[in-house]
């Protein structure tokens, strides 16, 4: 009897993906547009935003950039007056790319590695949701070759293959205590992979405004062998058994993106992109342990995502030769229904706004910054299986450096 | 050339730089109104009127671990956000911190638990008194207390507990009735009457004494309504709370007469059934709605031959004794006394303008399980969280979600914002470990 109730304590959800964890930092000079930037062939980070672009890029290049990125949540009980902080951790969203082609050829080839999912939240070891989440750090790191090809003057296609690799460190509190009061604690780690692809069409009408569709499938990211360890008392120990491993998957959704670029003058230009990230894949999230125990069960939580989608309006303009302005607003509705936020991810309707500026050295070297901010709104509600019920707000602050040689 | 260059790196840094200022000073806030007011309500002096689980008793004993979590304890820390002064219990001596001693979880082998008393620091001053607390008391909680027996000065003689706050001139003498009065409180919670109905069904129906005499109902309504005639006799505004059903705690909702009958079979796989011997005397085979005491799974009885041929409770020539059981009609009888009382207590509360706790629906709930915070709570003994080793009192744990349940129902009824007690700082059962 006392086993059977005690199962009641793990049949709670590890971790959930969100709007939250998709990270929209994958060019310097797009992240100073929010994230536009699709039916713009603007650098060699069109490899991620639109494999079809990269072939109409002048030259050659190779870059690097990072975005140290500070999530700063805050939670709030309902009718409480204490508000709880998470920890200042900042992650390390990065990206690479180069671009190679022979000169005046119809081909180019490309190879990306970027972070377009991610999350590091830690609320602390004994916050009021510590039984739901205590620390999550999640990286996944996308390789990608890719195939761009001019199939007229004014329309190129691309492709590219994606391989993922996926990190995932998770922390939780359980509601058995220690003789010195202090509860016990799980940690699970893994890594994992999966598989997927990225493919665009970029199109330059004949008054130079530009259109962009893409689309980068879903990625299910296998988890196999990760470690499980439960930090238990030691007369609870047959319940939770040293040594234990868990399987898991972790669905990366598939984002559609319709853009457009309009040359507002020879040196300013306007991009616009709509994408629509299909979250839909993520109905559920399965934890398989591989010893059960009657306390330990394997564990199914439900997720129901609906569609999430983002609209973003940036704007280049070169100043001068060597200087380039950028600036974007955007705005992104949430994947996450009522009673289906976490603290892994508190998720809601966002703001961005961004900011950014390159400079060109000479005409090999140029380096790029950018500034992101996202205003992701505050959002009460009470989640149904944690019964965690609050008000989540969060800031994201993410600044940015690229560095890239052209030839 | 060289000059440009410098003045972007240097405009690049500086804005690395105001980027870094500006995160680390933008912090997300979140508005509440928790905490703000006291609504129609003064909290300056609360006074907390009770029994057991008003004065914080746990695990089968009265210690400090638990005086500081009772809760009223708790409910006075975030009223002291709204304007609570301070609020002074009869707390135990740090070098007596075990007080009257307790149960400790020592062992727990495939599910079987090992209750062991804790016996150090213990707070006697001599075989059954304990060290005298003298000074102002704000938590009046006494373990024991019933809403007839606050009404007999004999009875602070025989109750350690009310003994150990009274001048030694007033033992024997002086009532928990007249105990509580002129306090000059403010505020007051009354939770009492719990006794009244389980004194007598933890003693398994059985009427040995006055303190597990079944209080007769229309006496149980004049005596509350003297209790809250009293402490509202200056217009303060207060809280009552309801009498939990007996059916929702440990103490009868753990050895089962299914599991008897499994343990049994294990042994002896011929066993058919359990017998008891009923309030009226009768002895039959027991159903699932007989209720077997929590103590009698360490009582070493069950199945023994040491007294008669007939291994104990397996055959009708040796049945359970009336003690040990709340045989249905004997449930039935104290539901229905519950149920009543509880009529009392919420008609008297509605006459006088009282906010309710209704624990008896609340904890009716928890008997199903409820989650808060991802803590998943019932009423199951040890691993259900709430309720302490004795199968009746609160955790920690239990104690957070009752005063909860209690500022919930005070800031509904006067529209004050006492902001809530975070319930995952709190500890259910202690594992050894």
């Amino acid at each position: 009897m006392k086993k059977i109730l005690l199962s009641a304590l793990l049949s709670f959800p590890i971790w959930v993906m969100a709007q939250g964890f998709q990270v929209n930092l994958q060019g310097q000079k797009q992240i100073g547009m929010a994230g536009a930037g699709s039916a713009l062939a603007l650098d060699e980070a069109s490899v991620f935003f639109n494999p079809g672009a990269v072939t109409f890029l002048e030259k050659n290049s190779i870059s690097a950039g990072g975005n140290p990125l500070l999530f700063k949540s805050a939670f709030q009980q309902a009718n409480s007056n204490v508000t709880e902080n998470v920890k200042n951790k900042i992650a390390t969203p990065f990206e690479l790319y180069a671009v190679w082609g022979p000169k005046s050829n119809k081909w180019k080839l490309g190879l990306g590695v970027y972070t377009p999912f991610g999350g590091l939240v830690d609320w602390g070891d004994n916050w009021s949701g510590k039984y739901a989440l205590t620390s999550l750090n999640l990286k996944a790191i996308y390789f990608q070759p890719t195939l761009s090809i001019k199939i007229t003057d004014r329309i190129g296609i691309g492709a590219g293959f994606v391989y993922n690799y996926g990190d995932v460190n998770l922390q939780r509190a359980i509601p058995v205590n220690f003789p010195d009061g202090r509860s016990g604690k799980v940690t699970l780690d893994g890594t994992g992979k999966g598989y997927g692809w990225n493919a665009g069409i970029y199109i330059n009408t004949l008054s130079n405004i530009t259109f962009a569709i893409t689309h980068k499938s879903k990625v299910i990211t296998k988890l196999d062998g990760g470690s499980a360890e439960f930090d238990v008392p030691n007369s609870l120990r047959t319940s939770f058994p040293a040594g234990n491993t868990f399987n898991a998957e972790l669905p990366l959704p598939a984002t559609t993106t319709l853009g457009i670029g309009i040359p507002l003058s020879k040196s300013t230009k306007l991009a616009f992109d709509a994408s629509w990230v299909q979250w839909h894949i993520y109905q559920d999230l399965s934890f398989d342990y591989a010893t059960n125990t009657s306390a330990l069960a394997d564990t199914k939580s439900a997720r129901n995502y609906r569609d999430g989608s983002s609209f973003k309006l940036g704007i280049n303009h070169q100043a001068t030769e060597k200087l380039a302005l950028r600036a974007g607003v955007g705005y992104a509705l949430s994947p996450v229904q009522d009673g289906y936020v976490t603290p892994e991810a508190p998720d809601a309707n966002r703001y961005i706004l961004s900011a950014g500026a390159g400079y060109a050295f000479t005409s090999k070297f140029e380096v790029n910054a950018s500034f992101f901010f996202e205003d992701v709104q505050s959002r009460t509600q009470k989640n149904i299986e944690t019964g965690l019920n609050g008000t989540f707000k969060t800031l994201v602050y993410a600044p940015g450096l690229s560095l890239t040689y052209k030839w | 050339m060289v000059g440009e260059i410098t003045m972007k790196k240097y405009i690049l840094n500086s804005l690395l730089v105001a980027s870094v200022l500006f995160v680390a000073s933008c912090k997300p806030e979140i508005e509440s109104p928790a905490g703000t007011t006291a609504g129609s309500a003064n909290f300056s002096k609360y006074i907390a009127v009770g029994n057991s689980l008003t004065s914080g008793f746990a695990d089968g004993g009265l210690y400090l671990e638990g005086q500081k979590v009772a809760y009223p304890n708790l409910m006075a820390e975030k009223m002291a956000t709204v304007g609570g002064g301070s609020f002074t219990s009869p707390f135990f001596t740090d070098a007596q911190a075990n007080g009257s001693g307790y149960l400790s979880l020592t062992a727990l082998v495939n599910g079987v638990p090992t209750l062991t008393p804790v016996t150090t620091n213990l707070a006697y001053r001599d075989a059954t008194r304990l060290a005298k607390y003298t000074g102002e008391v704000q938590n009046l909680g006494i373990p024991g207390m019933r809403v007839d027996l606050a009404f007999a000065g004999p009875f602070g003689a025989a109750n350690p507990y009310l003994e150990r706050l009274l001048p030694d001139a007033q033992v024997g003498v002086t009532s928990y009735f007249q105990f509580i009065q002129g306090r000059s409180h403010t505020f007051f919670s009354l939770w009492l009457g719990n006794n009244d109905a389980l004194g007598y069904a933890t003693n398994g129906g059985v009427t040995t004494d006055a303190t597990n005499v079944l209080t007769d109902k229309s006496t149980f309504a004049l005596l509350y309504s003297n209790l809250v005639n009293s402490l509202s006799a200056g217009g303060q505004k207060g809280i009552v709370a309801t009498i939990p059903d007996v059916t929702a705690i440990p103490y009868f909702n753990t050895v089962t007469v299914a599991a008897l009958l499994n343990a049994a079979k294990a042994i002896n796989p011929a066993a058919a059934a359990i017998y008891i011997q009923t309030g009226t005397g009768t002895v039959r085979a027991a159903t699932s709605e007989d209720l077997i005491r929590l103590p009698f799974q360490s009582a070493g009885l069950f199945g023994s031959t040491t007294s008669s041929p007939y291994p104990y409770g397996l055959h009708p020539l040796n049945p359970i004794a009336n003690n040990w059981v709340l045989d249905k009609d004997e449930v039935a009888k104290v539901k229905d006394y519950v149920i009543s009382y509880n009529n009392s207590i919420k008609s008297l509360a509605d006459s006088k303008g009282l906010a309710i706790a209704d624990t008896y629906a609340y904890l009716n709930q928890v008997k199903t399980g409820i989650i808060i915070n991802g803590i998943g709570i019932n009423s199951a003994f040890i691993t259900g969280g709430a309720f302490s080793l004795d199968g009746v009192h609160l955790t920690p744990r239990g104690n957070a979600v009752i005063a909860n349940v209690f500022i919930n129902a005070i800031n509904a009824k006067y529209g004050s914002t006492i902001p809530v007690v975070d319930v995952t700082q709190y500890r259910g059962v202690k594992f050894p470990n």
